[in-house]
């Protein structure tokens, strides 16, 4: 007996986890027994000790009977051979799968595949894991569990998720006997100065024994009355020796720390981890290849919470986010391994426990939405705390290498970063901003919002795709879209917007090839001229309240989004005023190609006479700028969210009165009459153009460039259809209203617009002209936008950003150089 | 939970063309674990396929085997278990038990699998088992009339072997399996 009465003190809980939320906090067994839904939680129906003893020994029952029946010995015959079996079913080499002898051979090769991990487990934690013993307990818990589970099988990666589990039982256990040493008396009945344990129950009575024994008991009499009693004890203590008792409820089976049913209290952990309890997140769908039943994506659920992290990242981070997509790293490259053992390779075991520790705290219970979210594309696995917070930490881990993943310019080596994630790490830091994060994560699954994320999502990395392979190959066809598949997000804005889709089918799909762009445009603007512009201003007007929703939505969207985002948004929203449906539309796909081809269905639909002729040009030309201003727009993200949401606020007031955009607080736009009258009438010069833009460029920022060039163009159309229309459109109020913003391109369109006066035959040459013409405004307007950029620094928080600023100039500069040659050419055509 | 399969006097080309194919259906690689062949296979293609059923391959010369070069009798210790092995007409008379026995203590094994008779038996003799496979191929023999094809698969599993026998009777493979408890442990000892 240790003669040293030291009261053993409880360990506190390491500080981040909340005290009372953690009764058991210094048994991290059974807290997260209590955690993953196994053992009923102290604080839900006030369940006292013998309640845990009782849901304890019920499910060692459980596995103890699973295991009698999938383990198979097909020596033992199976029904205490009464009958003799059939015996050419029942041989070795019998074929029949229902064979014992089939079901051994199976699990034979189950074995095998787990062993093959097992051996590899935690090397550097052999002195237990690799013991036979634990080894064998690994095995034939992840044996059952995958007998129990034929549907998953077992992948690799399991045996990282049991391994922990199976090590804090341990550690419990261990704790169990340091108590029981010290506090020996509440554990064995002791009488009359003797053990009972320690004899046989037949004893020889030594006499002599007897007599040594008793001197041991007199002296240790003189410690007896330091030897509390029960309640006397620490609490903790207390619990421990109640958990422990054998005399408790349901007797040995019910002692919950216990060494030799770990492995039942192991299996059963695993399976609360694996299956999730009821909750939203359960482990096992992180290994299944095919999309979950009720998932709305058609994505396996790990591709889908590995968006989900990015689209987490994207939020919070929007510049480390494009980085990454930029680079083409995707997020399910890493995430793969960090979700499916839940960080358990990026941690050591001591950080791991603590991190799990916060993961399992949270609660999985399914957050429940609004019915309305039923279509919704908000990501299952941050449809519960626990999800979110696993995101966030997962995030929180990338905000950690933050420095190190935005110094990197490829792929590799920023894989190589997230993969080797550093050993001296401060926890406390990650954990804590990981919990700051749980929260942005639950708020942002909220599915309108994730909806219009998605497609911005998409939008984002699409144009900044687009934008990197502009800059690094001026307008060779641009890379394929091979991120995040199309079709989730597509999906999700087809359920929101079914009638354009509907319209949208007619139209083929067009990849978004800067040269195509330009084909489709040339094609455009020659229907264009076929159109009849009245009818597309009363239909503009018509369907101007129709937009506010949508604005709504995009209003939303372009609060959280770079600046790619905001610029589609925009110019779509300035195609939208005047050709709501379309143009929202084909913001709200995002840069998908089917953006594209949304542009060009609403450009199509022009054609058809829909008088949405407007959007035509719009979106052609805002895919143009969007895509070399994209790559270089990282930085630019907060400005611009602040302008754009002021200008989309400007955006819902325009339904009905559009000039009132001009009265906008935006010290930029021009009074409309002034300006759609010298688009109209003017035949401004390009440099004029420029001029006027990089006016508003100063002050207002891309956006609203793109969204006031939308207006122009509508006013531009018109004047397109012949220099004679001219006259006619300028007193339209509509096309006033539109070329209110009279954006630079507008006047160029005006230009073109009078030399196209000429003749029909001309267009073609005007139309390619134009195109020369808007690339060369757009290229002054990024230009310009630099130039104010570089005074807005202040405005942006971190000082890396500024150095990507720099950066993301000189390569936006360069393509501009190469835009501007080509536009040249284009101009002397 | 070792497999051993035990088998002989295919006479393959001579007298038979190839195993049964319900014979060769429920061989598969990867469950057995060793092949004992009594001999008589006759040809080396007959040996290359025993032995993708299973590396561990061990014959004995018969007297119409072209492979000249196997022994003529063989021991080897599986678990607790030594089996001996040999293709049985050098033991004169043929299929006598008690020659067989004889046999059995010269090479002291446990269990003993021969051959030559083409007929299926398996006798519990003095602490041992004697063990026949018949013929696998139910080739002709000039001893008896009546050849099944038939074969054994040994599962040993410590001191315990279950002997299973695969006869084709009919057209249809009859499974029969015979228990025997060996009584004390292998001793290593030198002699």
């Amino acid at each position: 007996m240790s003669k040293e009465m030291v009261k053993e003190e409880a360990p506190s809980s390491s500080g981040v986890v909340s005290e009372e939320n953690r009764p058991f906090g210094s048994l991290r067994s059974v807290q997260w027994r209590i955690n993953l839904g196994i053992l009923p939680s102290s604080s839900s129906s006030s369940s006292s000790i013998d309640d845990l003893r009782r849901v304890t020994a019920d499910s060692r029952r459980r596995y103890a009977g699973l295991r009698r029946r999938l383990l198979v010995d097909p020596h033992v015959p199976k029904d205490g051979g009464s009958s003799s079996p059939d015996l050419v079913m029942d041989n070795p080499l019998s074929q029949n799968p229902d064979s014992t002898w089939g079901r051994f051979f199976r699990n034979a090769e189950l074995e095998k595949m787990v062993d093959q991990d097992l051996s590899r487990l935690y090397p550097e934690h052999g002195s237990y894991f690799q013991t036979p013993g634990c080894q064998g307990m690994l095995r034939r818990i992840l044996l059952l569990w995958c007998l129990g589970h034929p549907e998953c099988g077992y992948r690799q990666g399991m045996h990282e998720l049991l391994a922990p589990l199976l090590y804090v039982l341990h550690v419990d256990v261990e704790r169990l006997s340091e108590v029981r040493k010290l506090y020996e008396d509440h554990f064995i009945d002791k009488f009359d100065g003797l053990s009972f344990e320690e004899n046989d129950v037949t004893y020889n009575f030594d006499f002599k024994k007897f007599l040594d024994s008793m001197e041991d008991e007199i002296g240790s009499h003189s410690n007896s009355k330091k030897v509390k009693s029960l309640d006397e004890l620490d609490p903790e203590i207390q619990t421990i020796v109640l958990l422990s008792d054998a005399y408790g409820a349901e007797g040995e089976l019910g002692i919950v720390l216990s060494e030799k049913f770990m492995e039942h209290d192991a299996y059963c952990m695993f399976d609360a981890l694996m299956s999730g309890a009821h909750g939203a997140v359960a482990m096992a769908d992180f290994f299944s290849p095919s999309p979950a039943a009720e998932s709305h994506s058609s994505l396996p659920p790990i591709i889908e919470a590995s968006a989900a992290l990015y689209h987490l990242l994207s939020i919070v981070d929007s510049s480390l986010h494009s980085h990454l997509v930029e680079l083409g790293v995707e997020p399910q490259y890493f995430a793969l391994r960090w979700l499916r053992v839940l960080f358990g390779r990026e941690f050591s075991l001591q950080d791991l426990l603590v991190v799990w520790d916060e993961i399992f705290t949270a609660d999985n219970s399914q957050l429940h939405r609004d019915s309305e979210d039923d279509e919704s594309s908000s990501f299952k696995i941050l449809n519960s705390h626990r999800g979110a917070l696993i995101s966030a930490v997962a995030v929180s881990m990338i905000l950690y290498l933050r420095s190190s993943l935005l110094a990197t310019e490829n792929a590799t080596s920023c894989l190589q970063r997230l993969l080797n994630f550093p050993e001296n790490i401060n926890l406390k830091k990650i954990i804590v901003k990981a919990k700051s994060l749980q929260i942005l994560a639950l708020d942002s699954n909220v599915s309108s919002l994730s909806s219009t994320f998605g497609g911005a999502y998409n939008c984002s990395k699409s144009a900044v795709v687009r934008g990197h392979s502009l800059s690094s190959d001026s307008v060779s066809p641009k890379t394929p879209l091979s991120l995040v598949p199309d079709s989730y997000w597509e999906e999700k804005w087809r359920v929101l917007h079914k009638e354009e889709e509907l319209r949208q089918n007619s139209v083929g799909k067009q990849t978004p090839s800067g040269k195509k762009r330009w084909s489709e445009k040339v094609k455009l603007s020659l229907s264009r001229t076929e159109s009849d512009p009245s009818p597309a201003r009363a239909e503009n007007c018509k369907k101007g309240h129709r937009s506010s929703i949508r604005r709504s939505l995009l209003e939303d969207l372009s609060q959280q989004l770079g600046l790619e985002e905001d610029a589609e948004k925009g110019g779509c929203l300035g195609a939208s005023n005047s050709e709501d449906d379309h143009c929202i539309e084909v913001l709200v796909e995002g840069d998908n190609c089917t953006n594209k081809e949304s542009i060009c269905a609403a450009e199509e639909r022009c054609e058809s006479g829909s008088g949405t002729v407007v959007s035509d040009e719009n979106s052609s030309i805002f895919s143009e700028p969007a895509s070399p201003g994209s790559g270089t727009n990282d930085h630019e993200n907060d400005t611009e969210k602040s302008s754009v949401a002021s200008n989309l606020f400007i955006d819902e007031n325009d339904d009905h009165q559009q000039s009132n955009l001009e009265d906008s607080p935006l010290p930029v736009s021009l009074p409309p009459e002034d300006v759609p009258l010298n688009s109209l009438h003017e035949n401004e010069s390009s440099g004029k153009m420029v001029s006027a833009m990089k006016e508003r460029r100063h002050l207002s920022g891309r956006f609203q460039w793109f969204w006031k060039f939308g207006r122009n163009n509508v006013g531009e159309e018109t004047s397109d259809k012949g220099g004679t229309n001219e006259a006619a459109k300028s007193p339209n109020h509509d096309c006033k209203r539109n070329t209110a913003d009279s954006l630079t391109a507008g006047a160029s369109r005006n230009s073109s617009s009078t030399s196209k006066g000429d003749a029909v035959d001309q267009n073609v040459m005007g139309t390619l002209k134009n195109i020369g013409q808007s690339m060369l405004e757009h290229i002054q307007v990024i230009e310009s936008v630099f130039q104010q950029d570089r005074g807005q620094v202040g405005s942006l928080d971190n000082f890396s950003k500024n150095i990507l600023v720099g950066k993301g100039q000189v390569t936006a500069m360069t393509a501009l150089k190469e835009l501007r040659k080509i536009s040249n050419l284009l101009s002397e055509m | 939970m070792v497999l051993v399969l035990a088998l002989g006097d295919l006479h393959i080309p001579h007298r038979a063309a190839d195993l049964p194919p319900k014979f060769k259906s429920m061989l598969v690689p990867g469950k057995i674990q060793h092949i004992i062949c009594t001999g008589n296979l006759c040809i080396k293609e007959v040996q290359d396929y025993l032995k993708s059923l299973c590396p561990d391959l061990h014959i004995t010369r018969g007297e119409y085997d072209e492979e000249t070069r196997c022994l003529e009798t063989k021991t080897l210790t599986i678990g607790q278990f030594k089996l001996g092995l040999c293709h049985g007409h050098q033991v004169i008379p043929w299929g006598d038990l008690d020659s067989l026995a004889m046999l059995q203590r010269q090479l002291d094994v446990d269990i003993l699998v021969t051959g030559h008779t083409h007929q299926f038996t398996a006798y519990k003799h003095e602490g041992g088992v004697v063990i026949n496979p018949g013929s696998a191929t139910g080739a002709y023999s000039s001893i008896t009339y009546d050849v099944n094809p038939s074969f054994v698969l040994m599962d040993i599993d410590g001191l315990r072997v279950v002997v299973y026998v695969y006869e084709l009777i009919d057209g249809e493979v009859k499974v029969d399996k015979i228990d025997f408890k060996k009584t004390t442990a292998t001793t290593h000892s030198a002699h």
